[in-house]
Order: C-alpha cells, then sequence, then structure tokens
C-alpha cells in the first residue's frame, strides 16, 4: 500500500463514523421534536441518566452482578463443553456414547426450558446460571470437538514417530490444533451469553442490568431502559474484544490472524 | 561452533529384509522383499507410483508392520519404533504453532535440547531463522528444518520419503548436495524413496527398482563423489535405470510392448 500511515488511521477513525452519524441525528431529531421522550429520550437525557446512575452506584453494581452471572454461566457451561467435546473428539467409544444424546439435546433452544427451568430452579440466581450455562455449552463442545477431529492426522503421524504420545502429543499437536476451532466456538459462545442473560434477567431478577431495565420500564423511564440497552451492547463489543485478543495472542503462529483490526 | 553431539560419528544400522510381506485388506502391496542394507550405505528406493516403494519405507520406519516376514535393524526385529530411526516426509509435517527452533526440539529432553536444535539448524544452514514462523518459510527452507529436526536426534538409520518431490528443480538439486554432505559427514543409514532415476542416482550408493511390490532391478552405483549429472558413466547407469522402468511401462498397455519407449 503506498500511504500505509493515513490508511492506519483510516481504520482506526472510519468504524466509530457511523455510530456517530446515528447519534447525531438522534439528538437533532428530538431537539427538533420530532421523537417524543416516551418513545426515545434525546441522547444526552440518556447520557445524564447514565451519569446518575454511575453515581448513585446501582449502575455498577448492576453491570457487577450481570458480569458474574454471565461469567459463571460461562465458566460452567463452557468447561463442561470443552471437557466434552475434548472427550468425544479424542475417544471413539466416548464419541459413540455421548455424541448422539448431545446432539439432540442441542436442537433444543435454551429458551424453550424457561419454563422447566422456572418449576425447576424457581427464580432464582441458580435458574439464570442454568440458561447461561446451556446456551454457551454447545458451540464450545461442537467446535472443540470438530476441532479435534480436524488435526493435520500427518503432524500426528510425524510427532509419534518423534516419540511423542499421551500428554505431550496432546499438549504439543493436538490441543494447539484444535484451538482456533475452539476459540471461534468461544467468540459464539460469548455472544449467545449476553442473548441468555437479557431473557433471564427479564423474566426474573432482583438486580442486574435486566432487573434495572424492567423496573424503569414500569416507571416509564425511557431513559434507563436506553441505557441498559446501550450497557448490553458495551458488554458485548468488550466480550468480542476479548475472543478476538485471545486469538491474536494464542493464534499468532497463524498468518490468518496476523493485522487483524480488533 | 561446537558440535561435539555429533561426535562420535553414528554408525548407520544395517538392515536386513527377509521375505518381507504387507497385505492391505485382500491387496498384497508388497511381495516378499529380500534386501540387505549394509551400515551406512545411502540406498535409493525407485519406482512408478503405487510400487509399494513407500509402504516399503513405512515399514522400515515402523509406521506399518509387515504381513509376513522378518525384518532386522542391526539384527534386533524392527515392529517397535527406534529413537535412532528418523523419517522425512514429502511434507515437511512442521508444527505451525511452534517456532523454527521448537520444531526441531521436538521429542527432546529439556536439558540441553535447545543448544542441540539451534547446532541441527546451523548445519542446514538455517541458524539464523530460528524465531520464525514455520509459516513464513519457503518450501524448501521448510524441509531444511525437517532435516534438522532429524539429525538431531543423531539417526542411525534416516528415511527420506520423496522429500524433495514437492520443491523447484533448482532448490532440489541445493537440497541433493545438502542431505548428501551431511551423509557423508554423519555416516548414517539413509534410505530415499523417489521417482526421479536422476536423483537417486546422483545420490545413492544404490539403487533398487520397485516394480509391483517386487524387486526388480538391483544397481551400485560405483561413481565418485560429488556426482556431475553430466558425466558419461553417470547417464549410461541413469539410462539402464530409466529403460527398465519404461519396459515394465510399455508391457502396461494390454501387453502389446512399445520397443520406441525403450531407451
Amino acid at each position: 500500500m503506498a500511504n500505509a500511515a493515513p490508511s492506519a488511521n483510516w481504520r482506526a477513525i472510519a468504524p466509530w463514523i457511523v455510530p456517530l452519524l446515528i447519534l447525531l441525528g438522534w439528538e437533532a431529531s428530538s431537539r427538533a421534536g420530532w421523537l417524543s421522550t416516551r418513545i426515545l429520550p434525546e441522547p444526552l437525557a440518556v447520557g445524564t441518566a447514565f451519569w446518575g446512575l454511575l453515581v448513585s452506584g446501582t449502575l455498577v453494581h448492576d453491570v457487577a452482578i450481570s458480569t458474574g452471572r454471565a461469567l459463571a454461566g460461562l465458566a460452567v457451561g463452557g468447561g463442561l463443553g470443552l471437557v466434552l467435546g475434548l472427550l468425544t473428539g479424542t475417544f471413539r467409544s466416548a464419541e459413540t456414547l455421548l455424541d448422539t444424546t448431545l446432539q439432540m439435546i442441542r436442537n433444543v433452544p435454551a429458551l424453550a426450558l424457561i419454563p422447566l427451568v422456572i418449576l425447576w430452579f424457581g427464580i432464582d440466581e441458580s435458574a439464570k446460571l442454568f440458561l447461561v450455562a446451556i446456551g454457551v455449552f454447545f458451540p464450545i463442545y461442537l467446535n472443540t470437538y470438530h476441532g479435534i477431529r480436524a488435526v493435520d492426522a500427518g503432524l500426528v503421524e510425524m510427532a509419534r514417530s518423534y516419540g511423542l504420545q499421551g500428554w505431550p502429543l496432546y499438549r504439543e499437536v493436538i490441543l494447539p490444533g484444535a484451538l482456533p476451532s475452539i476459540l471461534v466456538g468461544l467468540r459464539f459462545s460469548l455472544g449467545l451469553m449476553w442473548v441468555l442473560l437479557i431473557v433471564a434477567e427479564t423474566i426474573s431478577a432482583q438486580s442486574g442490568i435486566g432487573y434495572m431495565t424492567m423496573n424503569a420500564r414500569e416507571f416509564l423511564q425511557t431513559d434507563v431502559v436506553l441505557v441498559g440497552v446501550l450497557l448490553y451492547a458495551l458488554l458485548g463489543k468488550l466480550a468480542d474484544l476479548v475472543a478476538r485478543g485471545l486469538e491474536r495472542r494464542l493464534l499468532r503462529w497463524n498468518p490468518a490472524y496476523l493485522g487483524v483490526p480488533a | 561452533m561446537q558440535r561435539d553431539w555429533t561426535a562420535p560419528p553414528a554408525n548407520g544400522l544395517g538392515l536386513r529384509l527377509h521375505q518381507l510381506r504387507k497385505d492391505f485388506g485382500p491387496r498384497t502391496v508388497l511381495h516378499g522383499i529380500d534386501v540387505d542394507v549394509r551400515p551406512g550405505e545411502f540406498l535409493a528406493i525407485v519406482g512408478r507410483s503405487g510400487c509399494g516403494k513407500s509402504t516399503l519405507l513405512r515399514l522400515l520406519a515402523g509406521l506399518e508392520s509387515p504381513t509376513s516376514g522378518q525384518l532386522r535393524l542391526d539384527d534386533a526385529p524392527a515392529g517397535t519404533r527406534r529413537d535412532d530411526v528418523r523419517i522425512m516426509f514429502q511434507e515437511a509435517r512442521l508444527l505451525p504453532w511452534r517456532t523454527v527452533l521448537q520444531n526441531v526440539q521436538l521429542g527432546l529432553a529439556a536439558g540441553d535440547g535447545a543448544a542441540r536444535a539451534r547446532d541441527a539448524l546451523a548445519q542446514v544452514g538455517l541458524a539464523d531463522r530460528a524465531g520464525d514462523w514455520p509459516s513464513v518459510l519457503s518450501g524448501g527452507q521448510r524441509q531444511r528444518v525437517a532435516l534438522a529436526r532429524a539429525l538431531v536426534h543423531r539417526p542411525r538409520l534416516l528415511l527420506l520419503d520423496e522429500p524433495l518431490g514437492a520443491l523447484d528443480a533448482l532448490t532440489r538439486i541445493e537440497m541433493q548436495r545438502l542431505i548428501e554432505s551431511v551423509w557423508r559427514e554423519l555416516r548414517f543409514t539413509a534410505v530415499l524413496v523417489t521417482h526421479d532415476v536422476a536423483e537417486a542416482v546422483a545420490l545413492a550408493d544404490r539403487v533398487l527398482l520397485v516394480e509391483d511390490g517386487r524387486v526388480a532391478l538391483d544397481e551400485r552405483v560405483g561413481l565418485a563423489r560429488p556426482r556431475a549429472h553430466g558425466s558419461a558413466a553417470f547417464a549410461e547407469i541413469e539410462g539402464r535405470v530409466l529403460a527398465r522402468v519404461l519396459k515394465e511401462t510399455a508391457q502396461d498397455f494390454g501387453g502389446q510392448a512399445r520397443p520406441r519407449l525403450v531407451a
């Protein structure tokens, strides 16, 4: 590229031009009176509400609660998915035994289980944890399983002929070979994690971002509802950034992941 | 540069193949191969695709086990994987997530592994690429790393499964010279599978032609090293082996011999 430096600056700025324009258009429409504050308050009001919630400490509290739930669900569901995926990917017998069952369960949408979850767990923390865990389980399970299966058989044969077996073979060849696929699963899971948490918190919660927005809806505080919606957007983006960061760090050997704009 | 890990020079393994047979299901790939290879000898196995030459090499490497017959390495029955037998594949098969140096270190004990790997890299002329990822190397450089990875184990038997097949002509000649020079220095036994008769004659003490799972020709190459491709003696041996390969090809066409093809 002839003008690499300006293009780097451009790449840093360009993604934010459209959101900025939308924001400006929104503010202008509100000021001109085209938008009722009941439907969509002006961005400035949303900003003020955000600041108010931040200062009072409820925002930090709710975000912390929601993030805690999301990560706990990810740890349980994702951890289980990783372990089972490694198991079915590595051992034929485990695949024969488990894969059919898991594929059947996979076809049940996690959200269809909500009535059952409420009957089982009531509306307390374990219900939310269960929903998030179920949702993030499958992307990680499937991608781990396929990642292990897709490891280059030639590399495995080479490593065996060099005396590697058991755990060293796993650590040197099979896990790194499956890692790109596992990370794809993680990215899918991070997206699903927030979706499921929003639903779970909207149904029933005494704290968290979902509770905050549902509460605000009852009092017609559209600005606070919008703060909640924007928070989800920000947290989702943040999760994606973390996943991409992991990919760039762990897959830096792979030319496909070099120089990808975050 | 210290290179004391190569000393004392590793002695080559002697090979003894007796009535070696390999079936894959109902198909017999090797019908009773009888070959003896002296320690330190450079043997080339040539033949057309599917003649069984790669299977023979994989038997020597312990990657497959024979259906019947005997295979002895220095009078020890083969069959288990050995640390003094190393194989180079047609593709370099480097781990893409390990650096060049880490690839060469594969399977070495932690202690002096890095130092030995560096020495081996220097031996193939790639000391300055130790920290690179394999993805940035050229095909020839990758095969040189694979060669270093094999050499670092001080093999007594080095098996080469068409490792130069995918390289361009110039890189190929360079690699041939490199392989010849390390073989002359380290005196391991080498078995090279190739379908390039000129390459076999350039490198080997002895050229074995395998046809339909049988040894069809066993030709000694007594030329002095390094060998000049253009010399008359070279051309004569190459022509003789080639003629034998092509005659077989001619008979394939429904038994109608086509003498035109016979050089």
